[in-house]
């Protein structure tokens, strides 16, 4: 029964933990655009996100070390700097992101411009972690952001057009070019696949100390977790496309992307949403953060992690400290924060590659991995998917630079 | 190549790229009409259910497009029309888009003061206005 219990919370956690800034973002401005043509994307990313996921998860269990530890040992300083430089830069631009998106919901809620809650938001962050557990945050923000089941339940309480949506799965509705249907491909890629993910995944199993045994509990949220999550991602472009699609509304503010739950339910389903969106953004404040922390220090062979007390792991907290400013800073030079998530988006699916080579490196090398080396399933998949990415690398920023970003 | 090199800048920094003819000039104006259409659209749908909505949302959602409306009108203010044909599309343009931010700044100083005083003619007018935007944008060339 405790086991039982133990699996399920993951699960949940999983899900609510899933959704991001990037999430919300790239999936309502689809969905409004291009109705679920793009959903594919998502699809696509969730079945990469779990296959990688599980590498990860798995080199953290069997080998007692997150895989951004080893990689500088597996490929040594300069390929390990050049991996460094790419996530890390990524990863800042994505809290930034994330703590734009907390406090933009802060905005909804009070009505106070979000650059009051900026600081505020950072602070807290940082707060936390400094002072509560790695278990504790993880579950509070991940049980919280399962509040954007709302969407869910809000697409269905819409009303939708079935037969449209269907037809929308195999059929573009939009004028927009093959371009910029492609670059938001992309960008959806990019939000189901965003590296910080595999790096949090990664150190996460390390801090909760997962051994073989834990190999069970962690497939089940990564198997079934991830793709609750994804139905998640898609349930957002299915109201955005039921809601604004038919009016020609294209949604470009988190506040727009909120606007279904609030026609579906009224000031409850808005209050709920508004939470959601707040808890699933300033949850993966604390996930991009601890994320920069965790690949400076297991590069740089320093005491990391939030299972030793904060005196004895100084430079990691010092980076998370470091990293929150420069995220505030950042969001508060008064830079659209939607526009940096797109941006990042976009950037990450361009560094795609060198975030899941290591991982498949690794979990193939038997020196780390023993007799749970991946299996010949885990990398045919694995192959296939480091082409795609490859291929989206290469195309992400040309797509970029002639769609304008999308416009 | 320098102007090529200008033109890349200009396209990298996300800025208003010029105009080459009145073409190029009727799509750019054809746009900013769509991206005012679905702004205006946006507000009429809120406006719409506002029994629904919370006000400190309403708020920052008017706020938003009010924002929105006026970086549409700014972009397209700082392409320089290529003839005389071209400036009277721009007059017509730059009507239609600050009747639409006037419209939501009114509705938003009435959000802040208490609540919208008359939602239903707001509805109708947002729908007029937004129906003349998209007239317009049809005209211009694809």
């Amino acid at each position: 029964m405790k086991r039982f219990f133990a699996v399920t919370l993951g699960i949940l956690t999983a899900i609510g933990g899933f959704v991001d800034i990037g999430d919300l973002v790239a999936n309502a401005l689809v969905g409004s655009r291009f109705g679920l043509s793009l959903a594919w994307v998502v699809v696509v990313g969730v079945v990469g996100i779990c296959l990688f996921a599980e590498m990860a998860g798995r080199v953290a269990a069997v080998s007692g070390r997150p895989v951004f530890d080893l990689v500088r040992e597996r490929l040594g300083p300069r390929a390990g700097l050049l991996n460094l430089a790419a996530s890390f830069g990524i990863n800042l631009l994505t809290l930034a992101a994330e703590i734009g998106g907390a406090a933009l919901a802060l905005e909804l809620a009070t009505g106070i411009d979000y650059l009051l809650w900026v600081p505020a938001v950072g602070l807290v962050a940082w707060l936390v972690m400094w002072r509560v557990k790695f278990e504790t945050m993880e579950r509070v923000f991940g049980l919280a952001g399962l509040a954007l089941v709302v969407f869910l339940v809000a697409f269905f309480a819409l009303g939708p057009d079935y037969g449209e949506l269907g037809r929308q799965l195999v059929h573009n509705p939009s004028d927009d070019g093959a371009a910029t249907y492609w670059f938001y491909a992309v960008a959806l890629l990019g939000a189901a696949m965003t590296p910080y993910e595999v790096f949090f995944f990664s150190s996460g199993g390390v801090e909760e100390r997962w051994t073989r045994r834990d190999l069970g509990v962690m497939r089940a949220n990564v198997f079934v977790g991830f793709p609750l999550g994804g139905l998640l991602s898609i349930a957002i472009a299915a109201c955005a496309a039921t809601v604004f699609l038919p009016q020609m509304i294209e949604v470009d503010t988190l506040g727009q992307m909120v606007l279904p739950a609030g026609l579906a339910f009224g000031q409850i389903g808005l209050a709920l949403v508004i939470f959601g969106v707040f808890a699933a953004t300033f949850g993966a404040t604390l996930e991009t953060a601890l994320s920069s922390g965790y690949s400076i220090s297991q590069y740089f062979g320093w005491q990391w992690g939030k299972y030793v007390r904060p005196r004895e792991a100084a430079r990691f907290h010092a980076t998370l400290l470091v990293s929150t400013i420069v995220a505030v800073a950042l969001i508060l030079t008064t830079i659209d924060p939607i526009k940096v998530t797109e941006y990042s988006l976009v950037l990450s699916a361009a560094a795609l590659p060198l975030t899941y080579l290591p991982v498949l490196m690794i979990a193939n090398d038997p020196d780390y991995m023993g007799d749970r080396v991946n299996g010949r399933l885990s990398n045919t998949l694995g192959t296939f998917y480091m082409i795609l990415l490859l291929v989206v690398a290469v195309a992400a920023i040309p797509l970029m630079l002639a769609t304008k970003a999308g416009q | 190549m320098r102007r090529v090199v200008l033109v890349l800048l200009l396209v990298v920094a996300g800025c208003a790229s010029p105009a080459w003819d009145d073409a190029d000039y009727g799509r750019k104006a054809g746009a900013t009409a769509e991206a005012a259409a679905s702004s205006v659209a946006l507000v009429r749908l809120a406006v719409e259910n506002e029994a629904k909505l919370t006000r400190p949302y309403l708020q920052t959602l008017l706020t938003e497009t009010v924002t929105a409306l006026d970086s549409v009108d700014s972009q397209f203010g700082a392409v320089q029309p290529p003839s005389r044909q071209a400036v009277e599309v721009r007059a017509e343009i730059t009507e239609l888009t600050s009747e639409a931010a006037e419209q939501v700044q009114v509705l938003l100083n009435e959000v802040r003061l208490r609540e919208i005083r008359d939602p239903e003619k707001a509805v109708a007018d947002l729908a007029e206005l937004g129906d003349r935007l998209r007239a317009f944008a049809e005209e211009q060339p694809s």
